[in-house]
């Protein structure tokens, strides 16, 4: 077999962006020269037999993670001419194994969204349907995967921004546990659910990344507690409520897919009723600590400028006022009113609370059964322009923001198509037990 | 009646800030020098593990001032959009101890919590070398009942402050936000003021222009006011926030951190004898005044000097006391210097207060040498030389210079003579001139008295 040449790959995804990227719009740029000038290097220590266990393979990011003295703009005007002064730890880590950076991607603004039409710099499309949206947050990603403008893309997870875009544009996408993958350097959406995770075209590629990426990192301590559990996988609980509301060509897409585990494994029904408080749970969360993570845009010290001419509050104001869209904004005020009533600790505090219900819920299911599996997404990809509300939007998040509340491993692995579109199976594992969702999903491609 | 409570923060002393690597010497460098993505805000930083050597020191801190400990630390966010808050928010843990006492002074709770900032209004810049620095809170209970009274319970916990070895050394380590409301009225906090005296100044002027407002029969507001350092006034601030505007809830990157058995022993055994205690002692082993017991206690470095020295003066105990208090004390006070910078070496001072003590130099001469030793850096056995310090204890010398002294000023001679008193100081005075303070003034006294009597 002929040695995989790593710079004739590149060469060839630089080609593919050149050709589709003008349409899907899945960069917010495209760092061809430095991409070029590092597949150099890699290769020269792979001819000594020093190259890093991701030599070559060609990476785009999520435009909310730190690359040094790249932009990092959040897809939002607020971050529009910010350089990252540092690199993060998943950049680090992908740098060191031989990764070659080819790009960043968009996404929604601050990743809030499900579709990446919230971006401030412009849309993305599904390269598997251009009139329909990718998903989100990471829209960006999925479509750059799915087109082939990368091998792999790194994004982040607050609510299924990894797995909604991934299912979307028919792709592998991986939400490791909290706790696994260090943050440092992911810009803040809500900080006890984001996680960033890897999204490929097949699930040994995910997995490659997640092993670099993983592990302790003392600039992020909720790591801490990390370590490799191995489990053992003999049972697939399907909790029923998982498929609620959920289109039924979709569902019954997703159980057939299912039934390929049975070869392997005993497959049980199982209920999951506190499913119905997680949607509420999650945008409590999510918003209150959201409207603190975008406390520090004040146009003071970077991205977009304040009116220095201005009184001080008045200069806030009007850099926060034009800088950030309306959704950011719809999120700001609601997590405002939030924390503003948290001082007797009566809403955040109680939805811990809530949170606490679920995490217990997923927990004792996941004693009987060792793997969790189900739809990734209630609908498929929507057109551009279809009106949804807020509420329908939120609504879409429901079968994915409860690994997130549970900071539980989740993945999606494509299944199929229902009318010409892509959909995906999820899959829900033990703490730390990252691994066996993994194996589980490989079983599924 | 009036009614007095104080939040005092102080920096807590450690090499490290709160929740990064950086240095916090803020001070010796440059702006913007000690500082990374996590002290200045930066999109995607987080916070590194709370510093253990800051907790540490406010667990000590907690435990000196008699608290109950919380069994574990919980990291809240405090909103507000200011310069010098990199984040928009400061993190500010919840009490870490309660219920505390100092004297007479309920300690209503101790926390920690990151300093922001430094930014300077007129030329619009900020410095963020102080961002993340570590601080404690400590909050008094209403209970204490005059200016006065916070002055010195200021002084007490500073002291404690300084035995524990917990607060960074430096000025402006410490900020006083002290609020006072009298009968009839309400309460009126005035902020960051920067120093004890500074507190002291506010409380009165506060207490003056409350009492004044009632008399008048206006109404004192609830507000916020600013301390005015150079006038020595007050000036209302702004309405004051509620809790509410802060937004107060807990940080989801920082998990709860646990108060360990094996945490508070350790502390424990890093806690001194404090003052009061020390204090309390010197007066029943030594005998000493309870007065000059407080003031020698007030610095630890000066405490340690009287119960080093005293062991070589046992009979001496008061005198040292005194000394030590009085003289040099108060160069040490005229230059606003403490006794561990004050560059005098123990071996000089138990020379100095040897040979004082033993008569073989003067008052005058005692407190010129001390003055050269102060200014000058010397050793005492030099500032001895230089100065001829020894007093002169030939009658037959002295009485020439005092027969000098009568016949140079006949006109106080005249005075003294139709029952002035004051002109036999000044003649005394000009003895003790001429001999460059070795002449004892109370020797000299009794002969010119007799020469002139």
């Amino acid at each position: 077999m002929p040695a995989f040449d790593i710079e004739k790959r590149l060469e060839q995804v630089i080609a593919t962006i050149r050709k589709a990227d003008p349409e899907v719009k899945a960069y917010v740029e495209v760092f061809d020269a430095d991409a070029k000038d590092r597949v150099k290097e890699v290769k020269e220590r792979i001819a000594k037999g020093k190259a890093g266990k991701l030599a070559g393979m060609v990476v785009s990011v999520k435009n909310n993670i730190a690359i040094k003295g790249k932009r990092m703009t959040c897809s939002s005007k607020m971050l529009e001419t910010y350089y990252a002064p540092y690199n993060a730890t998943v950049i680090e880590r992908l740098e060191k194994e031989d990764a070659i950076i080819i790009g960043t991607t968009n996404m929604d603004e601050f990743a809030c969204g499900s579709d990446t039409t919230h971006s401030a710099l412009h849309w993305t499309r599904n390269p598997r349907d251009l009139g329909r949206v990718p998903g989100g947050s990471c829209g960006g990603s999925a479509a750059a995967v799915a087109s082939d403008m990368c091998d792999a893309s790194i994004g982040s997870d607050t609510g299924g921004s990894i797995r909604c875009p991934a299912a979307f544009c028919g792709v592998v996408g991986f939400k490791p546990t909290y706790g696994a993958v260090s943050r440092y350097g992911l810009a803040d959406m809500a900080m006890s659910l984001d996680q960033i995770g890897p999204m490929a075209s097949d699930v040994a590629t995910a997995e490659k990344i997640f092993d670099v990426i993983k592990g302790k990192d003392k600039r992020d301590p909720i790591t801490d507690v990390y370590k490799d559990k191995k489990g053992k996988i003999e049972v697939v609980g399907v909790p029923k409520e998982f498929f609620d509301g959920v289109d039924p060509k979709i569902a019954s897409a997703t159980k057939k897919a299912i039934q390929k585990l049975e070869k392997e494994y005993e497959i049980a029904e199982v209920s999951m009723p506190s499913i119905k408080y997680a949607i509420p749970t999650y945008y409590l969360l999510m918003c209150a600590e959201f409207s603190s993570a975008m406390q520090k845009y004040d146009g003071l010290r970077y991205g977009a400028a304040a009116d220095r001419t201005k009184d001080l509050y008045q200069a806030f104001e009007v850099a926060r006022g034009s800088n950030f869209g309306k959704e950011v904004k719809r999120r700001i005020l609601l997590g405002t009113y939030i924390t503003m009533k948290e001082f007797k600790e009566s809403w955040y505090t109680q939805t811990l609370r809530a949170r606490k219900i679920i995490q217990d819920e997923f927990n004792s299911i996941l004693k009987k059964c060792d793997v969790l599996a189900g739809p990734a997404m209630p609908v498929l990809p929507w057109k551009f322009g279809e009106k949804l509300d807020p509420i329908e939007l939120y609504s879409a998040d429901i079968l994915t923001v409860s690994a997130n509340l549970a900071g539980l491993p989740a993945g999606v692995v494509p299944a199929g198509e229902v009318s010409g579109l892509p959909i995906a199976v999820q899959i829900h594992g033990r703490h730390f037990e990252d691994k066996s969702v993994l194996e589980v999903m490989k079983k599924l491609e | 009646m009036v009614v007095i409570g104080l939040e005092i923060h102080a920096q807590l002393k450690t090499q490290e800030k709160i929740f990064c690597g950086c240095p916090t010497n803020y001070r010796d460098t440059e702006a913007n020098e000690n500082v990374c993505p996590t002290c200045t805000g930066q999109p995607g930083s987080k916070p590194m593990a709370l510093n253990q050597k800051a907790l540490d020191n406010v667990i000590k801190i907690a435990l000196a001032l008699q608290c109950e400990l919380k069994r574990d630390i919980l990291i809240q966010r405090k909103h507000y959009f200011y310069p010098d808050l990199p984040s928009g928010y400061q993190r500010t843990s919840k009490p870490i101890g309660i219920n505390g006492k100092l004297g007479d002074v309920r300690i209503r709770e101790v926390h920690i919590e990151e300093d922001p900032g430094r930014y300077e209004l007129r030329k619009g810049t900020v410095d963020y070398n102080r961002s993340g620095v570590p601080l404690v809170e400590i909050v008094t209970e209403p209970d204490i009942k005059t200016p006065e009274e916070a002055r010195m319970f200021l002084e007490e916990l500073t002291a404690i402050l300084e035995y524990l070895n917990a607060r960074r050394d430096e000025p402006g380590s410490s900020r006083i936000d002290a609020n006072l409301s009298i009968a009839g009225g309400t309460r009126v906090e005035v902020k960051n003021i920067n120093s004890f005296k500074g507190v002291y100044t506010a409380l009165m002027y506060e207490q003056v222009r409350q009492q004044n407002m009632i008399r008048r029969g206006a109404k004192v507001v609830m507000e916020t006011r600013h301390f005015d350092e150079v006038s020595g006034t007050t000036v209302g601030l702004r309405k004051k926030e509620t809790e509410e505007d802060y937004r107060y809830f807990p940080d989801p990157d920082i998990p709860p951190v646990l108060i360990t058995k094996e945490m508070i022993e350790k502390v424990k055994k890093e806690i001194p004898e404090l003052p009061r205690q020390k204090s309390e002692r010197f007066v029943s082993d030594y005998g000493i005044k309870p007065d000059d017991a407080w003031i020698l206690v007030s610095e630890i470095e000066l405490a340690n000097l009287f119960e080093d020295m005293v062991k070589e003066y046992k009979d001496k105990g008061q005198a040292l006391a005194s000394w030590i208090r009085g003289p040099l004390k108060k160069q040490l006070n005229y230059r606003n210097l403490l006794f561990k910078d004050s560059g005098l070496k123990k071996k000089d001072v138990v020379e100095l207060f040897n040979e004082f003590s033993l008569s073989k130099i003067t008052d005058d001469g005692m407190e010129m040498a001390l003055i050269a030793m102060l200014d000058k850096k010397t050793s005492y056995a030099d500032v001895k030389l230089a100065l001829n310090l020894v007093k002169i204890d030939d009658t037959a010398e002295l009485e020439g210079i005092v027969k000098e002294v009568i016949s140079k000023n006949p006109k106080a001679v005249e005075d003294y003579r139709k029952g002035g008193g004051k002109s036999l100081n000044f003649l005394v005075g000009q003895v003790v001139k001429l001999t460059k303070g070795r002449a004892d003034s109370r020797v000299v006294k009794e002969l010119i008295k007799k020469k002139i009597g």
